[in-house]
């Protein structure tokens, strides 16, 4: 990472190769990048179709055959009424809510908390230089290691989930946000300057905007983290949600359920990605 | 109309590390004086010290010694009367033509009404009505280099520092921006120093040239242009007189010893 004022002038986000645990690096989609998506979006949507499809019908041959043992990889025939079932229950829906909740307000919480420390970080070089070790090692040790603590403080349950979530997105955000600081235009701040414009209102009118789609594809990849942090915390300490679910299924060798489980997560984090999408497309300049 | 000397550079020089065993001299014993509505060029050849003038004119830089003055104060951090215009358009991309055009008023604090009549009449007066609200990105160089000149007018500065402002356009708008901004400058009896490498583009756009020499850059030649009332780069290049200031300047640039 680089903290140093030596900014280059590039106006694409980096890859966050100092996010240990982050699989994709935030880089705001320029809307050019958009427009190739676009060009066939219905024959994309049936490839994905089709795609999905093929792997269920390869995976329920497979166990009929005889060629899978169903105890060791379930089937997706027997995920399907073990959905219905649960979801005839009640239960699945409970289930998805409480990850849901607890993954939204953890999210919200560290991501705004993480942005807004990231960006008043640039107001004081001495303090982020200060800061940095403390953020890199915070940032090395993986949140599951602070969760008996966080189960201390906040108690099991809801309270921590959201603080498992919110420590993880965190410290992303705070990161990568102070990172898009850095990479604002060092010529902007010269012009401003330049004009007698204050630190203040150099942060208000050129920091803040200048660092937004770094907030926003933040945004993007937290809702990803913020959701590992509440299903760990459903691992930890809760009696409710889709990580408990998992977690409980698995114990009792019930394959299906944590095909549920897991189904269901992938469904809530494209739905949330989604949402993201659409706050991200109208806030970028 | 009064031509007051409103900008004034008496005997600067800039030396690094002065006193130092490593002292280098960027430039020495510069002086000029400009007046309203006046251009002044300066070339030299690369590594002359260009930009560290730009930069002591502009107040970024103190001085070693020597003094820049406008309007009879001395120029101090960059505050007030002076303007610049750049290479980079430096337009925020989150904002639109107006809102980027009002951006040092806005910084100043001026009534937001008051910025935006002011925004407005710039921009309609030369040649961006219409795109008030338009983004930046949705614009060409040169309409974007447009903008970011309003911007400097919209602060009324008493002198603009324009430093290689059309070097990454095309050339044809290069020329059309080039003969604008000239006859932008007298109409608003603006003083300008133009910071450039073209020696065309010095010619046609000031009323003088001030030649520096190769490091430590000392004032080779001021030409004086007298080329008319004429504002036209394409019409400036045909008259002869202007191929002569050329073959002069180009001489004491000792271009032609270069092998390019």
């Amino acid at each position: 990472m680089r903290w140093s004022t030596t900014a280059s002038h590039k106006r694409q986000p980096k890859p966050l190769d100092y996010v240990s645990d982050m699989s994709a690096a935030p880089a705001p989609a320029k809307k050019s990048t958009r427009r190739i998506h676009s060009s066939g979006p219905r024959r994309i949507l049936l490839y994905q179709t089709l795609l999905v499809f093929t792997l269920f019908a390869l995976w329920e041959i497979l166990v009929r055959t005889g060629m899978l043992p169903v105890y060791l990889y379930g089937q997706p025939s027997g995920i399907l009424a073990k959905a219905r079932q649960l979801f005839i229950d009640g239960d699945l829906i409970a289930h998805i809510a409480a990850t849901a909740f607890a993954s939204i307000v953890g999210f919200l919480l560290g991501t705004a908390l993480g942005s807004f420390a990231g960006l008043l970080m640039w107001l004081s070089k001495t303090a982020a230089l200060v800061l940095r070790p403390v953020i890199v090692a915070i940032n090395g040790v993986p949140k599951i290691a602070l969760a008996p603590l966080i189960v201390v403080w906040v108690g099991v349950g809801l309270g921590a989930k959201v603080a498992i979530a919110a420590s993880l997105t965190f410290i992303v955000a705070l990161i990568s946000v102070y990172q898009g600081t850095q990479e604002v235009d060092e010529d902007l701040v010269k012009l401003m300057r330049s004009l007698g414009a204050k630190p203040l209102t150099i942060w208000k009118k050129v920091i803040i905007p200048g660092a937004t789609p770094w907030i926003l594809s933040t945004m993007r990849l937290n809702i990803g983290f913020a959701m590992i942090g509440a299903v760990v915390g459903e691992y930890i300490s809760s009696k409710m949600g889709l990580g408990y679910m998992i977690y409980n299924a698995g114990a009792l060798y019930d394959l299906n359920s944590v095909f549920v489980g897991i189904f269901c997560l992938m469904a809530l984090a494209l739905i949330l990605d989604a949402i993201l999408g659409r706050i991200e497309e109208r806030f970028k300049w | 109309m009064v031509n007051l000397p409103v900008l004034e550079a008496k005997n600067v020089t800039m030396a690094f590390e002065a006193g130092t065993p490593h002292e280098v001299i960027a430039f020495q014993d510069i002086s000029f004086t400009l007046r309203q509505g006046e251009i002044l060029s300066i070339v030299g050849p690369s590594g002359c010290g260009k930009s560290t003038l730009f930069n002591v004119i502009a107040g970024l830089l103190q001085p070693t010694s020597g003094s820049v003055t406008v309007d009879g104060t001395l120029v101090d951090g960059a505050r007030g009367h002076i303007g610049y215009m750049l290479q980079k358009d430096l337009l925020l991309p989150w904002r639109s033509v107006l809102d980027n055009v009002t951006l040092g008023l806005e910084v100043r604090g001026t009534d937001p009404d008051q910025a935006r009549e002011r925004a407005m009449s710039l921009i309609g007066r030369y040649g961006l009505a219409g795109f008030e609200s338009a983004r930046p990105q949705a614009l060409s160089g040169g309409m974007r280099q447009r903008v970011a000149f309003m911007r400097t007018l919209a602060l009324d500065p008493k002198a603009i520092l324009l430093d290689e402002p059309f070097s990454a356009l095309d050339f044809q708008t290069r020329l059309i921006l080039q003969g604008d901004v000239k006859r932008i400058i007298r109409e608003q009896q603006k003083a300008a120093i133009l910071v450039t490498h073209d020696i065309g583009e010095a010619i046609a756009m000031s009323d003088r040239v001030l030649v520096l020499s190769q490091r430590p850059g000392t004032v080779k030649a001021i030409h004086n242009i007298e080329l008319g009332d004429e504002t036209d780069p394409v019409t400036l290049r045909r008259s002869p007189a202007f191929n002569g200031y050329f073959d002069t300047i180009w001489q004491q640039l000792d271009g032609h010893k270069k092998s390019a």
